[in-house]
Parts: structure tokens; C-alpha cells; sequence
């Protein structure tokens, strides 16, 4: 027990440390979203001392931007999730990485949900009202107090998913079914309802025309799942692109060579290697002597050089290799730039995919530093796998890549392409319900739509989301989109055009006209809009940081193994060296 | 391969250690910028004591409670006005339930409830919280979205419309206690919706949930003249309220639970407003649901059952 | 191990030193700012003027008979037999419309008491025969003190409302077992001569914190 707090404590401690470390892009970013966040949060304390009456509400139109953003960042935070359907239930393997990505999207979701919702408060320092037993929750009646407890549920469940799945990456053991896949399951179902009690915050309001209609759940749900995925589609090119490797070889450090130039000739591998492979590798212990020896046909140990390349992407020869001591790093081409997706250390393996599945190779194996390889042909991997131990260990090391391949980003799009459908098709039945019959609640619509009794201060905006969204989803259909600049444009168009949708275009008409007649309009004060963008600023902070502090874990640079060398964060080798010219 | 050697892990060491000590001053600089940005915090007066903070809900106050913040209150109330008010905590009457009728025959839409309703409850004057909001309606029209809130004419009534001052209907089924993520707010035994502004969170999902325009909230802290403070209070009622916080029309507590009309009816100059207990046959209000052939409800469709009842002599 | 960085990393170490040191220095003056810029302006708020005392007023903007009695005040514009002789009723005369004229003496009062000239004669309400009091349709004397009598004898439906509390202004108390409902007399609010209430001008519109659009004009349909 002891020893499990020792090592999360310096998990932990790891992990803030890393999120301190960078190159000199890393800095200008968090910098610039420091900056934006301590305007914010400077915005935000005038607002505490002066009241609400610094931003644009009033009592005719009572919630603004705070609640607008908070509803649409609900959707981000359900939609995030709702991609482990496809890993979990389909058991699609080319998402598996982008779950943790998704998974921490809603988790800085989450966060900026309740910081907006925090904002909005009148008196912020009661929020211990809210709280169950010690204050006096309205629970059920109160559509709010089910979002408290959703949304802090919802919160906890990812931290803990995320947490539990990244620290057994770092310990470098399989992580227990048991231990996550049930909270998986209970997170989809929950996603679900976070955005649905979200939509029923406005819907249970009869006396708000504009807002109570069966349509509303529904529409979030759609939009939500359009916006969502879109983000992480594009969140998920950044990653790829910031730990990628320059794209021209020849800049990097180490050189890459072809095998055999310069070094001792490969010689056949003896029991004597075996027992070196062993010590970094107890599994193999469990090995039968005379499996071993079986193995040990055709089996060879290379003595590399910094640069040699080993195996190369797209290859078919169907050789597996284990590290007995150096250091190896594989990297894959994805999109045009080629990234690091693990580096693998003594006693690990690399090549075994292709061995075990007869497929061409996907990735590209480089020695990072003098090391001693041993090459097994997939006749011998697959007697050591014979014991039960080694095969599990083999299987679930496989796993432990860091793919955003675009196969994933295509799996993403479908899902976009189908909500905008939907999103759309559920924008034709409002509005068709709201002007065809001519009864008397649609001043809001008609506010919204085309102006209502000479103002028309949003009209401008809804139809340019409307226009947005009609252009992404003619592009998502169209096979134009599956190339990733037109699919990046699509993402851009849904996530600002539901962004306005959502925001601006369901909080602020509920309002207008107020439910005795009058027409007030709304617009954010330069207060409330610094405090909205520090509250975005940080989330990205947040998000920026889980990234930072996750894909050196999923790469397998920052593990257990590594623990003596803290600062090791893989900037100073090959990968982002290089990448910083 | 360059063999490692004492000199470059020096200069290495050197170059880790320069890099050490810039992202240690740009984390000074970013704490000192963190800590400026919450300057504006100095001027934060009155927000709240650690005693109001830790305040408990009205509901669970004992007497003794109750008389300690009481007695806060008055003090609190004497140093910004200079003025010592008497504060009580006025519970409902038995076999009361309130309901108000308002004569539309009569209403010349002067506005004089409107303004002695904000003195009597001590409304913020800046920004000016009314509870009361008269609309102008053109004659054959229920419908709000023809109303005129804002006329200013030189003589009311003018020919052709009638006034409908509208305040809250203290409804039987009331949309704001049902939103209410606290339980703020809540409706008493004689029918009356209060507010514990020392509860309230400043959510505003009740002004967001009325269907009748009744809530408001303070955006700012009030502003109330002195010399016109009423020091005549209820804690539930027109005690001054903080910062942050929802008010209403509460059928002005501290008058009716005494036994004495509201001010609104009592400024009224013709007469339109009618006030008492349902539940006595005597009243003046029973009277008035037993004759009258023609009242209505505001929005009664919203299924909020109001008990305020407005009727037309001819 | 750790080799020599090449030239390479070196400049991009350089650069991230300097991108530290900057951020450094845009924090500093981030700080400064912030402390310099206080609180924030206040934000200005229009001027919004107290409501005039007249419009808090509850008193009833006319005196009756009753109320001066009470109040032991001057009631020698009430003897009409100052001017008039005893059993002499004053002659009413009539112009070529058929409206009565009004004599100078009494000047101050409009006759409108009901439309199309309904109540053409003074005597309809006034005893011709003791002008200090008032007279019902069947001859019965009322009272200068008792208006509601007179009043009730033809507005009937206004009568048991007022006697219910219905019609005209209340105050004091709905609870009666802590104190009285105090009503008003008729003429209080209505003047005898020209009983319409007259209008008057209202308090003014609301200020609301965010600017309120006018309402179009209304049409009807």
C-alpha cells in the first residue's frame, strides 16, 4: 500500500513537473493563454465587487454569454465521451488512444462548465447551498440541482477513468477490466444525461414559449454530438502535429542508416542472449528451456548504431525484435509528418505486429543510441508466446501505441456528418412548427428569425450559423471532405455555426420578448467578454496541460523505467529537438 | 559518435540550469501577475462576515437564531442609514390565504401603487427595482405583446386603452419554487411566495421560470434615500436587500400580517386594488368572486393557478 | 548519458531562454497594469430622479362636508342661508339649450352629473326646501354628512359594493378583530357636481437598467 502511494505521489509529482517543461512553442502558447486567463479572472473580480451590472444582462434578459457558453460546452463535454462507443462497444482498435484525448476534452469541458456557471452567480460565495446535507439541495424538483450532481459526477467519472488508465500506462502493467470498463459504460449513459438535464433546464419553463418544446432535448443531443467530435477531430491534429518529427530526415540529430554500415555483423543468437533478453523481461523466465532453444532458429543479435534503422514503414519483412539494451524509437508517418508513437527500452519489442499479423509494417524503428538488438522470426516469437505469460504480455504490449491515424479522424467525421444531418433536419421541424400555423407564442422565434417589431439585433448571427451548418454538412457529405483540409474547414464551420446556434441563438430569444411584452435587447459588456474568454483560456490551459502530461505516458517515454531521470521528458532527444529548427 | 566528456556536461549542466532559473522567474512574474489581477478585490466592502456567511436556512432558524440576526440586521441597517429600523419576523396567520383582485373598470394607470410600493418596501431607486409593472392594453386585447410599458402622456387614462399593473401573482402553483436549486424561495401557509435573501445564490433560474415578469434581480448594490427609508421591516419582507440577490412583490408582509392593507391598495386613488382573506365569506374579496361575473386569470394556461384575480365592473 | 547538443538545439535552446525571459517581463507588466488599473471605472449609471412626494400621497384629493366637521374647520361656505332667504328656494335658470346657467356666485361649479344632461335641476339632489341639507327622488332628507345615502338611492350596484368594501378606496385594516377598515365617502373621490374622475398625470415610466424599446403602435384585428 505504501509502495502504491510512493509511486502515485511520484507520478503525480512527475506530471505537474512536465507540464512546467517545453520548447519555446510551448511556452509563447501557455503564455499567451496566462495572459488571457489573468485578464479574466481581473474582469471577473471587478464583477464580484460591482455586481452584475457590469455585464450586458438585466431582468428582462437575466442570463447572457455565461449561460450560453456553459450550454454549449455541456454538449462538448457529452460528445467527448460518447466516441467510446465505437472503442468499447464495436472494439474499434484505431480509436483507442483518442478515448484518453476525448475523455480529458470533457474533463476540461467540464471544468469551464462550471466555471461559467460559477461566474453567473450572484452571490458565488453561497454555493455551499448546493450542497447535499449541507445546504439545501432542491433535489428532484429542480432541474439545476440535478445538473450540480450530474455535472460533478460526470467529472469525477472521467478523472478517475483517465487517471486510472494514464497511471497504468506509466506503471507500465494492463490495466484491471474490472477497474474501468463498468465506469466506462456508466460515463456513456451519463453523458447522455448531462446534456439532456442541461436541455430540460429550459424545457420544464412553461412560461417561456421559445424553450418549452419537446424539440429542445434532441437538439442539444445533435448539436452536442456534431460540435464535439468536431473539436476533437481537430484537437487530435494538433497533437499529431505538435509531437511530430521534422519532416525533412536529414535535420535530425541522428541520421538514420541503413543497417549493416560501419558495425559488427549480425551473429546468431545464443541462450546466453536469451538470459540477457530475460533479465530486463521475466516473463520469459516461464519459457520452457526447450521452447527456448526451438526459438533460438534463425534468431540473430545486431549490434546498431545511433541512426540505424531497423525496421521501415510499409516494409514486409516479417522479422520481431527485442531490445537487450540501448534504446529504439519507433515512429510512424500519419498525414505527412512522421511522430514518435513509442519508445521502447530494454526488454521490450517492437516489429511484432507484422510478425504475429503477416501485415506490412506500420511504423519505422530507428536506434536512438548504440544498441543491441535481438531479431526473431515470427516462428520463434510464437514458440515463446506459447507460454501463457509471454503471450499476455505480448498481446497487451501491442497495444501500447500512440496511433492517430487518419482512419480514426474519418471514424470521427462519419459521426459529425451524421449529427449535422440530423442537426439540420431538427432546425427544418422548429422552424417549420414555429411559423406555419401563425398562433401567438412565436414572438421569440420571429425575434430570432427576422426581427420582431423593428429589432432584429440577431438575425444577422443565426443566419450566418445557419449558413455555417448547411456548409458543413453539404461538405461532410460530399467525399470532398474526407481529404483533411476540407474536413478541417467542415469542423471549423460546425463548431462556430453550433456555437451560435446554441449559444446565442437558444438562451438570449427565450428572453425576448419578456413574458409581459417588452423587447430588451442584449449585448456582452467588454467585462463579461474578457471573463468569457478567460474561462476558454483556461480550459485550453487545462486541456493543453492533460495533453502535455498524457502523450509523453501513451508514447511510453514517461514511465516507471524513467523514474530516476525526472527531467527526461524526451525534449532533449531526438523527436522535439529537432522539431524546434 | 563524440564521446561524452567533462566539458559539455558542464556546459550542458550550465544551459539546464539557465533554463531552470528562467522558468523559475517566469513563474514569479506569473504569480505576481496572478496575485494584481485579483487587486480590484480590495474594494470589495459589505460582501459578507463570516457569521452571514455561515448563516442557516430560514426554515431551520430557532427563535434564538432568528433574534441574533435580527439583531445584525439592525445594526447593519443603522450604520448605513443612520437610522435604527425594528425589524420582526412575521409568521403567517391561521385560516388566512391571501388573494388579491385588481378592478380593471377602474385603473387609470397612474402608477402611484408603483412608486409606493418601491418606498414601502425600500427598492433600489439606482438601479431601480419596481415590483410593479403597469401595462397600457389596447381596449379587446389580453394579449402582452400590444402592451406599452412605457407610456408617459400628459393625463391617464387615455381613450381607447386600459391599465393592467401586473406584480407577483403569488401563484398557487408557482414555477420559480419548483426551479429554485436552493429552496430560496418558497410559499407560505397563507399563500404568500417569500425569499430568504440571505439563502438566495443569485442563479436567477426563477426570473428565468415566471411567466408573469414578477422576479428582480439587484445587479448592483441598492441605492436607497435615507430619508426615505421605511424602518417599519420583516426579515421575509422589504428588510434592504444585499448585492446579488432575487426580490419580489410579497403582499407586503409587513403590513399584512399585521392585519393592515398593502401599500399599493392603499395609495391606489380609485379604489381598483382589493385585498384580503379568501377563506373569510366577509371580505371584501369573497365578495368580489361571489359577484363578478368576469374575471380572469394572467396567463392562465400556464397552469400556475394565480391567486390574483383581475375583474371589470362593466 | 548526455552528449554535446549540436548547434542546432543550442540556437533552439537560445530561443527558449529568451521566449522565458520575455514572458517574464510581459507578467511584470501584466502585474502592473492590473494594480494601476484599480477596481475599474465604476460603471456610470444615468441619473434617475426621486418621484415626486405628491405621487406617495394617500390622501384623498377631495374634502367632504364630513371630513371638515370633523376636523372642526370653518364651515361657513356650508350656510347657505347667508346669501339666501329661508323658504325662498332660488329660481334655476335655463339658457336657450335647455343647460342650466350657473350663477356667478357659484361659478366654481361644472354641472356634469350624468349624460345628456340627465340631472338638469339642482333640486334633484338639493332640498329646495333647507338648502343645509340634501334630498332623495322620494323627498327624503339627507344629511350633508351622509352623501353615500344620496348617492345609493340611485346608484344602487355602487352602494353595496362600497357597503362590501368593493367600490372605492380602503384603508386601515382586512383583519377587523385588529383594527378598522376605514372607507371613504363618495364625494371624496368623486365631486357631486361633475362626478367623473378626472385625469390626471401619471409617475413616470420605468427606468429599466437596459434601454426598453417603445412599443410600435398597437393595431387591432
Amino acid at each position: 500500500m505504501k509502495r502504491f502511494f510512493r509511486n502515485y505521489s511520484v507520478f503525480l509529482w512527475r506530471c505537474a513537473r512536465i507540464a512546467f517543461v517545453g520548447d519555446w512553442r510551448y511556452y509563447a502558447w501557455m503564455g499567451l493563454l496566462t495572459v488571457i486567463c489573468l485578464f479574466g479572472l481581473n474582469a471577473y473580480c471587478k464583477q464580484l465587487v460591482q455586481g452584475l451590472i457590469v455585464t450586458g444582462m438585466s431582468d428582462e434578459v437575466s442570463w447572457g454569454v455565461y449561460i450560453a457558453n456553459f450550454t454549449f460546452l455541456v454538449g462538448v463535454a457529452a460528445a467527448a465521451v460518447m466516441m467510446v462507443i465505437p472503442v468499447y462497444i464495436y472494439g474499434n482498435e484505431e480509436l483507442h488512444d483518442l478515448v484518453i484525448f476525448g475523455e480529458l476534452l470533457a474533463v476540461a469541458a467540464i471544468f469551464m462548465c462550471l466555471a461559467f456557471v460559477t461566474v453567473d452567480l450572484g452571490r458565488p460565495d453561497r454555493f455551499w447551498h448546493l450542497i447535499p446535507g449541507l445546504g439545501q439541495l432542491n433535489f428532484p424538483a429542480s432541474m439545476l440541482s440535478w445538473d450540480v450532481i450530474v455535472l460533478n459526477g460526470y467529472l469525477l467519472l472521467n478523472v478517475y477513468i483517465c487517471g486510472y488508465l494514464l497511471f497504468c500506462r506509466y506503471e507500465k502493467k494492463k490495466p484491471s477490466k474490472w477497474f474501468y470498463v463498468p465506469f466506462v459504460f456508466i460515463a456513456i449513459v451519463w453523458a447522455i444525461s448531462i446534456h439532456t438535464v442541461t436541455a430540460f433546464l429550459y424545457v420544464g419553463l412553461g412560461g417561456r414559449p421559445f424553450w418549452n418544446s419537446a424539440i429542445v432535448g434532441p437538439r442539444f443531443l445533435a448539436s452536442a454530438f456534431t460540435a464535439g467530435p468536431a473539436l476533437i477531430i481537430l484537437a487530435l491534429q494538433v497533437v499529431r502535429r505538435v509531437t511530430a518529427t521534422a519532416p525533412t530526415p536529414g535535420s535530425a540529430r541522428v541520421r538514420p542508416r541503413t543497417l549493416g554500415a560501419g558495425l559488427a555483423a549480425p551473429h546468431s543468437a545464443t541462450l546466453e542472449d536469451l538470459e540477457v533478453l530475460a533479465h530486463h523481461l521475466p516473463e520469459l523466465a516461464t519459457v520452457s528451456l526447450e521452447d527456448r532453444k526451438q526459438s533460438l532458429h534463425g534468431a540473430t543479435v545486431l549490434d546498431v548504431a545511433a541512426g540505424d534503422v531497423l525496421l521501415r514503414q510499409g516494409a514486409t519483412d516479417d522479422g520481431a525484435f527485442f531490445v537487450l539494451s540501448g534504446r529504439v524509437v519507433v515512429t510512424r508517418e500519419e498525414g505527412g509528418r512522421s511522430r514518435i508513437t513509442r519508445s521502447a527500452g530494454p526488454g521490450e519489442q517492437f516489429g511484432e505486429v507484422s510478425a504475429l499479423t503477416a501485415t506490412p509494417r506500420v511504423a519505422t524503428a530507428t536506434a536512438e543510441e548504440h544498441s543491441i538488438i535481438l531479431r526473431l522470426p515470427a516462428a520463434s516469437l510464437r514458440k515463446l508466446m506459447q507460454s501463457p505469460k509471454m503471450n499476455d504480455l505480448i498481446h497487451s504490449r501491442m497495444s501500447e501505441r500512440l496511433m492517430i491515424s487518419d482512419r480514426g479522424l474519418l471514424m470521427l467525421r462519419s459521426i459529425v456528418q451524421v449529427s449535422m444531418l440530423i442537426n439540420v433536419f431538427l432546425l427544418v421541424n422548429e422552424v417549420f412548427k414555429e411559423f406555419y400555423s401563425g398562433n401567438l407564442h412565436v414572438a421569440s422565434a420571429k425575434y430570432l428569425f427576422v426581427g420582431l417589431h423593428g429589432h432584429h439585433a440577431l438575425v444577422p448571427w443565426i443566419w450566418t450559423a445557419i449558413a455555417m451548418n448547411l456548409v458543413a454538412m453539404t461538405l461532410l457529405v460530399l467525399p470532398l471532405s474526407r481529404s483533411l483540409k476540407w474536413l478541417n474547414l467542415a469542423c471549423v464551420l460546425c463548431i462556430v455555426g453550433i456555437w451560435i446556434e446554441k449559444g446565442m441563438g437558444l438562451v438570449i430569444p427565450g428572453f425576448i420578448p419578456t413574458p409581459l411584452g417588452a423587447i430588451v435587447e442584449y449585448t456582452p459588456s467588454l467585462n463579461e467578454t474578457l471573463v468569457c474568454l478567460g474561462i476558454w483560456a483556461f480550459g485550453l490551459l487545462l486541456y493543453t496541460i492533460f495533453l502535455r502530461m498524457s502523450v509523453p505516458i501513451l508514447q511510453g517515454r514517461m514511465s516507471k523505467d524513467n523514474e530516476d531521470q525526472p527531467d527526461i521528458t524526451g525534449d532533449e532527444t531526438v523527436a522535439s529537438v529537432a522539431a524546434a529548427d | 559518435m563524440p564521446l561524452p566528456d567533462t566539458t559539455t556536461d558542464k556546459t550542458s549542466d550550465a544551459a539546464m540550469s539557465r533554463r531552470s532559473f528562467l522558468r523559475g522567474t517566469a513563474a514569479f512574474g506569473g504569480l505576481t501577475a496572478l496575485a494584481a489581477s485579483l487587486s480590484p478585490l480590495f474594494e470589495l466592502k459589505d460582501f459578507t462576515s463570516a457569521e452571514q456567511f455561515m448563516q442557516k436556512y430560514y426554515k431551520e432558524m430557532t427563535p434564538a437564531d432568528m433574534a441574533k440576526v435580527i439583531k445584525r440586521i439592525e445594526g447593519d441597517v443603522e450604520r448605513q442609514y443612520g437610522l435604527r429600523p425594528h425589524v420582526r419576523d412575521y409568521k403567517p396567520m391561521d385560516g388566512v390565504e391571501f388573494v388579491y383582485c385588481l378592478n380593471l373598470t377602474r385603473c387609470i394607470g397612474c402608477r402611484k401603487c408603483v412608486h409606493a410600493c418601491v418606498n414601502e418596501n425600500n427598492q433600489s431607486r439606482n438601479p431601480e427595482i419596481q415590483y410593479i409593472r403597469v401595462l397600457k392594453l389596447p381596449h379587446g386585447s389580453l394579449d402582452v405583446e400590444k402592451a406599452d410599458q412605457n407610456y408617459a402622456p400628459e393625463s391617464v387614462p387615455e381613450p381607447g386603452f386600459f391599465y393592467m399593473p401586473v406584480q407577483c401573482q403569488q401563484c398557487r402553483n408557482p414555477p420559480c419554487v419548483k426551479v429554485c436549486p436552493v429552496h430560496a424561495t418558497w410559499q407560505e401557509t397563507d399563500g404568500i411566495t417569500v425569499i430568504d435573501y440571505d439563502w438566495c445564490i443569485g442563479c436567477r433560474y426563477c426570473e428565468a421560470a415566471c411567466p408573469y415578469f414578477a422576479r428582480r434581480f439587484n445587479f448592483a448594490k441598492p441605492e436607497i434615500p435615507k430619508e426615505r427609508l421605511n424602518p417599519n421591516m420583516s426579515y421575509l419582507g422589504n428588510r434592504p436587500r444585499k448585492q446579488g440577490v432575487m426580490e419580489k412583490c410579497h403582499f407586503c408582509i409587513q403590513r399584512t400580517r399585521a392585519g393592515r392593507y398593502p401599500a399599493c391598495l392603499e395609495v391606489c386613488p380609485v379604489g381598483a386594488r382589493k385585498f384580503g382573506n379568501i377563506l373569510d365569506p366577509e371580505s371584501e374579496v369573497s365578495y368580489i368572486l361571489r359577484e363578478k361575473r368576469v374575471f380572469i386569470q394572467l396567463k392562465e394556461e400556464m397552469g400556475t393557478s394565480p391567486r390574483f384575480y383581475y375583474y371589470f365592473d362593466k | 548519458m548526455q552528449s554535446r547538443p549540436p548547434p542546432s538545439s543550442r540556437r533552439s535552446g537560445a530561443r527558449t531562454n529568451a521566449w522565458l525571459g520575455g514572458l517574464t517581463v510581459v507578467f511584470l507588466a501584466l502585474g502592473a497594469f492590473f494594480l494601476a488599473n484599480g477596481g475599474g471605472r465604476i460603471t456610470p449609471r444615468p441619473n434617475i430622479p426621486l418621484v415626486d412626494a405628491k405621487f406617495l400621497e394617500t390622501t384623498p384629493w377631495r374634502r367632504t362636508y364630513a371630513d371638515m366637521v370633523k376636523d372642526k374647520e370653518d364651515l361657513s361656505d356650508y350656510d347657505c342661508y347667508a346669501c339666501h332667504e329661508k323658504n325662498k328656494p332660488p329660481p334655476i335658470r335655463y339658457d336657450a339649450d335647455q343647460k342650466i346657467i350657473i350663477p356667478k356666485e357659484h361659478k366654481d361649479i361644472v354641472m356634469g352629473h350624468g349624460s345628456h344632461d340627465r340631472n338638469n335641476l339642482c333640486y334633484n339632489c338639493h332640498n329646495e326646501q333647507n338648502l343645509a341639507t340634501l334630498q332623495v327622488r322620494d323627498g327624503r332628507e339627507v344629511k350633508f354628512d351622509n352623501i353615500p345615502a344620496l348617492c345609493g338611492s340611485c346608484h344602487g350596484p355602487n352602494l353595496r359594493d362600497w357597503e362590501a368594501g368593493a367600490h372605492g378606496r380602503t384603508s386601515g385594516y382586512w383583519n377587523r378583530s385588529l383594527g378598522a377598515m376605514d372607507r371613504l365617502s363618495c364625494a371624496n373621490c368623486h365631486n357631486p357636481h361633475s362626478p367623473r374622475i378626472p385625469t390626471r398625470e401619471p409617475a413616470p415610466a420605468p427606468h429599466p437598467l437596459r434601454a426598453v424599446a417603445a412599443a410600435e403602435p398597437e393595431t387591432l384585428h
